[in-house]
């Protein structure tokens, strides 16, 4: 299970200011500490008030890669500023994220190839939105996977994401992400990976925490691969590791907690 | 395994002309991937397209078949890369080859002692598989002789090895309906051995030079005959090995039709003792025949025992045959021990007996293969079952005592197995690393 550290975000007031006054420290502090808990990649977002997008992301990623080696995805809307990063990352980065929309496909998946990077892509278009049914979110999975094949961009780079929201306004939606995670590792040999923004599924709820870790558990049992969510979350990491051993992808031991903490499962 | 939807993708038109009532090719390919549409309804798909689609359902590796009657055997139809996902289905056949350069009194004892190649282990018989006769003398009389001195004696299927088409139809003449395994077809003769390989329903080895020319060379043979074997003609160790491997996996993983059949290796070395670890790797890693001319039972017994073992059943807990076993030089006063025949209890226990130099018998009583505990929990290791395996075991007529020792953890059944069997029943160390103590404290 790969953990997407999603702290270093423009959205959090403290990474704001940090990037308001280029100050390395708390996005420094953040990068090691998701790192050491278990973080598979850092997210990395300049937010939405950035005068110079490009040039806080150019920042935020050289700041992060002084103090830890830990692959980084790039998240932005705008697919320059993505690029300014792509240049500077020293290990192989995910772009989060491409919309099924053929304009947008064009744009991020060659661009993909040039950098050897991973591409998170989402289930919905921009224009009709997010689709209710599996059946046709997985219709879109299947043209990001045709792209995919059809660009040179390795299925098992691309990180399809079935898209969930939150549970209190979107209740009927979970299932369906769960069942379109199921369809979409019978699209292809290998088959792509997938991933979720997890922490949208508790979205202004109650008891979050404990609705982030049930939902990973689910969501793994149907095949999800990585989440983008808090790697700082003990309870979550546990879960995830729990998860891990009882699918037997990991050969059980006593301290299966502490390794998949330190192993990173990259 | 069924085809994905970006396989199927793939072999369509890709003319989005709706005609097969869906909005996209690429939507059609996923109907048909979740079977709610037929293939019939897209009129412009090619006949490439349609028989990669309906091979899609066929297992990945053909099952083939060589020898008749008793000697039948079956080679190929696996499933998996490693045995513990699954199994291993189909043993390695082991043929051991014979040359027609010998003659008269040297090839009848040849063909006699290969013959012989035959063996009880573990309770079981186990043999070669099969006599593979080679046309070194390049002689077709003087094959066709050697074919018919194992002919007449063999009770093994048999692998016949020339390039010659002439050789193979005067061998073919003698022993053709027993199945043999024709060796080989090749760039220069494939299509005179494949009307060979008709007429006689016989399975055809197919070979070629490599990855890339094999693939090439079944694929036109298997245009016109599908029972068929692949060699690589790789001889040299670590390079067959390798390429045995990428059959292994472009079959299973990749549905790559050219290699979806067994595949025959040959040991290289002229050191018996080193064709054996050549056979090992083989056995072990995915031939489905292997050709030695190692002829010793000691260089095939341990061959024998380790192709029984790869192709045990990894879900099944392995057991050892429940009876009465002596270790060392026992006699009627020998202490007795019991437990279960789960093998891994078992050769525990054993090991610890023999390392207390003191003769004992050890009963393996029958619990399915599972452990102490396991089949205790089971109610297949209590007084009644003791007592029932007691009495039909024949321990009873070896020793002149009536003292059994248990293991230490059950020691609640000592009371029932007492009173049921008569017996005096010691309590053995709840582990078996104590043995050696208890024995000394008992027995010496």
């Amino acid at each position: 299970m790969e953990i997407i550290g999603e702290r270093i975000n423009g959205m959090f007031k403290d990474i704001r200011e940090a990037i308001t006054n280029q100050d390395k420290k708390p996005v420094q502090d953040w990068a090691i500490k998701q790192t050491e808990n278990g973080a598979t990649w850092l997210d990395v977002c300049v937010g939405p008030t950035a005068g110079d997008p490009a040039a806080a992301m150019r920042w935020l990623v050289n700041t992060v890669q002084e103090v830890v080696d830990t692959p980084l995805s790039l998240d932005s809307t705008n697919y320059d500023v993505i690029e300014e990063g792509l240049k500077l990352c020293k290990r192989p980065a995910l772009i989060n994220s491409c919309h099924a929309d053929r304009y947008k496909i064009e744009r991020v998946f060659p661009m993909a190839v040039k950098y050897n990077a991973k591409v998170i892509a989402l289930a919905m278009s921009e224009e009709s939105g997010i689709p209710k049914t599996a059946d046709a979110r997985v219709a879109l999975a299947m043209e990001l996977v045709a792209a995919a094949d059809e660009f040179g961009l390795p299925l098992q780079d691309l990180y399809l994401d079935p898209l969930i929201l939150p549970v209190n306004v979107a209740q009927d939606h979970a299932i369906e992400a769960m069942e379109t995670l199921r369809q979409v590792k019978m699209l292809s040999d290998p088959p792509p990976k997938t991933t979720v923004g997890l922490s949208n599924v508790s979205q202004r709820c109650n008891n979050r925490k404990l609705l982030n870790r049930t939902m990973i558990a689910m969501l793994m049992a149907s095949g999800l691969d990585s989440a983008i969510a808090d790697a700082n979350d003990d309870d979550l990491m546990e879960t995830a590791a729990a998860a891990r051993i009882i699918m037997n992808k990991e050969i059980y031991c006593d301290s299966f907690v502490e390794l998949y903490k330190t192993n990173h499962y990259k | 395994m069924a085809l994905t939807g970006l396989d199927i993708f793939k072999l369509l038109p890709k003319k989005n002309c709706k005609e097969c009532e869906q909005p996209t090719c690429l939507a059609f390919a996923m109907a048909l991937a979740n079977a709610k549409t037929s293939l019939d309804k897209c009129p412009y798909v090619s006949d490439a397209a349609k028989e990669t689609l309906g091979g899609a359902a066929a297992p990945p590796i053909k099952l083939v078949k060589v020898g008749t009657l008793g000697a039948e055997r079956e080679m190929g139809d696996e499933v998996v890369l490693f045995r513990h996902d699954k199994a291993f289905y189909h043993p390695t056949l082991l043929a051991v080859e014979i040359s027609d350069k010998l003659s008269g009194a040297e090839l009848e004892a040849k063909v006699k002692k290969v013959n012989e190649l035959a063996f009880e282990r573990v309770g079981q018989s186990v043999s070669i598989d099969m006599m593979a006769v080679r046309n070194d003398s390049g002689n077709a009389d003087a094959f066709a002789a050697a074919v018919k001195a194992v002919a007449d004696v063999t009770c093994f299927a048999t692998v016949l090895i020339t390039e010659d088409p002439v050789a193979m139809e005067k061998a073919l003449a003698i022993i053709g309906s027993q199945k043999p395994l024709i060796h080989a077809a090749t760039e220069a003769n494939w299509e005179k051995m494949v009307e060979l390989a008709k007429k006689y329903e016989a399975p055809l080895v197919v070979k070629g030079k490599g990855l890339d020319a094999t693939a090439d060379l079944v694929e036109k043979v298997a245009a016109s005959y599908k029972e068929l074997v692949v060699d690589l003609g790789t001889r040299e160790l670590s390079q067959s090995l390798a390429e045995i491997t990428q059959t292994r996996r472009l079959s299973i993983k990749k549905k790559f039709r050219p290699f979806g059949y067994p595949v025959i290796a040959f040991t290289a070395s002229e050191n018996p003792r080193d064709q054996v670890i050549e056979a090992a790797a083989y056995i072990t890693k995915y031939a489905s025949v292997v050709v030695l001319k190692a002829d010793e039972k000691s260089q095939i017994l341990p061959l024998a025992a380790l192709k029984m073992n790869i192709f045990s059943d990894p879900q099944k807990p392995s057991q050892v045959e429940p009876k009465v076993n002596a270790i060392g030089n026992v006699t009627a006063d020998s202490p007795v021990y019991i437990t279960t025949n789960f093998a891994l209890t078992y050769y525990t226990v054993e090991g610890e007996v023999s390392a207390s130099k003191i003769p004992s018998y050890i009963l393996a009583c029958p619990t399915d293969g599972t452990s102490v505990l396991t089949a205790w929990a089971a109610g297949k290791f209590n007084g009644d079952k003791i007592t029932e395996f007691i009495k039909a075991c024949g321990i009873e007529e070896t020793v002149k005592h009536r003292n059994i020792v248990i293991p230490g953890h059950v020691a609640v059944i000592k009371g029932a197995l007492e009173e049921k069997s008569g017996w005096k029943v010691l309590v053995g160390p709840a582990e078996a690393s104590g043995i050696n103590a208890f024995a000394k404290g008992n027995f010496a």
